[in-house]
């Protein structure tokens, strides 16, 4: 295949895990009005259940738990259940807040656990990271095949995320949220309860964003503590802030555009040098673009539509 | 005895590195994630003066000024002209802001770690014991009158009067005629200088390097959020408070978790009293 198509299908293949994280964002953050800098919390715990359990025995020099080399699919419904476990943990101290001090308080987790990533090294194998981690039915397709495979299957699962979040969202479940976040005081007496649903809807997305944290394991092969900076919420949040925050489908084509904004610098054929100029640039180039959006579309590409019943 | 010195310098750093951005939040309101941007730009500004050939104390002094002024044009260009589009889109837009500033000096200076030229100092002995290097002294005693004339400034001089009712109620600010984008533009450029300096210390006690910036947004956001949003007193006490923890925590756990301390702290303390410190002194908590 032509190397250009082969970058396109795997820059779009990394941008459907966005994708799936920046829905979960959405319903979370959009839907339910929550400000929530901690998604990558359990992104990184969706990516280090996976590996435990993907990766093969450790070796001498290494150190982690288990390494049982068992079936990918038992690592993504881990993955699953420890995000969404986790988000009901941190859930319970920190729902208590709101807005700003919930802000803070799910990044200053999100840190925490990055710092035990790197350091709990009989767990994770520490800031070494865990490599070579097998990708599910590699052996069965050659190599160009597998690229176009992973394609397909991503894509299958961030419609199928598409799909349900957008379900939920319209449900009465998602607009009992989407009261509490115009007015929670309002929302009480129509019989809402909102630590309940602001629990649930938590959890909910940390399921979400444990399963795409596998997932991009699963693409990378490879899990190192500093995947799980408070970069990825930003990034994230950047992504459905250009798609327009509370529109699913903004959601969907804003990590699109926001993950090929990112990596098409990326391709040009640069010296050491000049590459890791265009690297920095790179960054400055989506802040411009972040600048730019909520400056003449404050609303993001596509706007939250409003609800008829 | 030197933790405790050592929670004072961290403790002091880490205040002068979140006055500025409380102010900001007082009286414009919002979270400003590029403020830890800022620290870099005063440290990488200082390292360019010092290149092109200034004693390092008259780059470190200009680099300050600079700083604001940078803020002031942030605030002009950026900031006013979105004011009225809430909050959120106040935070991203920062949020941009701090990536585009990233990007820039990443392209410019490289992403290698830089530090100082200034000699190495020793440490200054007391009879038997250790105390400070001259310059975590001079840290210590820049804090202190920096703190000082802040204080000074926001509660006996006009224009800090000002400052303090357009933080409190812009709308009946106003009335009684004061500017408030005047008092916005000064709010920007003290954020911003004291960002630049908070920058310099930071790189004098360690090393400059293009993370410095997303490393401590997050702290400032933490001894903000402790400290109670915008309240400048509560800053300074929590500060202080992070820096002794941080170091007294070395006591009981590994170094590699010194930040989790931290933020373990915040946790704790949010979850007691969501109001932050400033609770203690104010009984009535107002709704943000």
């Amino acid at each position: 295949m032509e190397g250009f198509l082969i970058f396109a299908i795997s820059i779009l293949t990394l941008a459907f895990v966005y994708v799936i994280l920046c829905l979960a964002l959405n319903i979370e953050c959009g839907v339910a009005g929550m400000w929530d800098l901690g998604i990558v919390s359990y992104f990184g715990v969706g990516a280090y259940s996976y590996a435990i359990i993907v990766a093969p025995e450790a070796a001498s020099y290494q150190h982690y738990l288990f390494g049982l080399e068992s079936n990918p699919i038992y690592g993504i419904v881990l993955a699953i259940i420890l995000g969404g476990v986790s988000a009901y943990l941190i859930g319970l101290p920190s729902l208590r807040l709101r807005r700003e001090y919930f802000l803070i308080t799910t990044i200053a987790f999100s840190e925490v656990l990055r710092i035990t990533f790197s350091n709990e090294n009989w767990l994770t194998n520490g800031v070494a990271g865990i490599y070579n981690i097998e990708q599910p039915l590699k052996s069965y397709f050659s190599p160009d095949n597998y690229i176009v495979l992973l394609f397909v299957i991503f894509l299958c699962f961030s419609v199928i995320v598409y799909k349900m979040v957008n379900k939920l969202s319209f449900s009465t479940y998602g607009l009992s949220l989407k009261a509490l976040r115009e007015n929670e005081a309002l929302a009480k007496t129509a019989r809402i309860e909102p630590s309940k649903q602001y629990h649930s809807v938590y959890v909910f997305t940390g399921c979400l964003a444990g399963f795409s944290g596998a997932l991009y394991v699963w693409l990378n092969t490879l899990i190192v503590p500093t995947q799980f900076t408070p970069n990825v919420t930003f990034f994230v949040w950047t992504a459905l802030i250009i798609g327009g925050i509370g529109n699913n489908r903004g959601a969907f084509l804003g990590a699109i555009f926001f993950v090929i904004l990112l990596e098409t610098l990326s391709f040009l054929n640069l010296s050491a040098e000049l590459a890791l100029v265009v690297s920095s640039l790179r960054i400055a180039l989506v802040g411009l673009a972040l600048i730019l959006i909520l400056r003449y579309l404050p609303n993001g590409l596509l706007r939250e539509k409003p609800t008829v019943l | 005895m030197d933790i405790f010195i050592y929670g004072l310098v961290t403790g002091s750093i880490l205040l002068i590195c979140a006055l500025g951005f409380s102010m900001t939040l007082k009286t414009e309101g919002f979270i400003n994630v590029a403020h830890g941007q800022m620290l870099m730009l005063g440290a990488y500004f200082t390292l360019g003066l010092t290149y092109i050939g200034l004693p390092f104390l008259i780059a470190a002094f200009l680099s300050v000024l600079l700083c604001g002024v940078t803020g002031l044009a942030f605030q002009r260009i950026l900031f006013k002209p979105i004011k009225s589009n809430g909050i959120l889109v106040q935070l991203f837009t920062s949020v941009g802001l701090a990536y585009l500033i990233n990007g820039l000096v990443g392209a410019i200076a490289g992403k290698r770690m830089l530090s100082f030229d200034i000699p190495i100092s020793r440490v200054v002995k007391v009879g038997d014991v250790y105390l400070v290097t001259p310059y975590e002294f001079m840290i210590l005693g820049i804090v202190l009158a920096t703190v000082i004339f802040l204080h000074i400034f926001l509660q006996y001089t006009i224009m800090g009067k000002h400052i303090r009712a357009v933080a409190d109620n812009q709308d009946l600010a106003k009335i009684r005629g004061i500017n408030p984008d005047r008092c916005s533009d000064l709010v920007w450029f003290i954020a911003s200088s004291l960002a630049g300096l908070g920058g310099i210390f930071l790189g004098i006690l360690g090393a400059v390097h293009l993370n410095m910036g997303w490393q401590q947004i997050v702290m400032i956001l933490s001894v903000t959020v402790l400290g109670g949003l915008g309240s400048i007193y509560g800053v300074m006490l929590a500060g202080l408070l992070l820096g002794f923890a941080m170091e007294f925590g070395l006591l009981f756990v590994s170094s590699n978790y010194r930040t989790a301390i931290a933020f373990g702290v915040i946790i704790l303390v949010l979850v007691i009293r969501p109001e932050g410190l400033q609770s203690l002194w104010q009984s009535k908590g107002r709704e943000t």
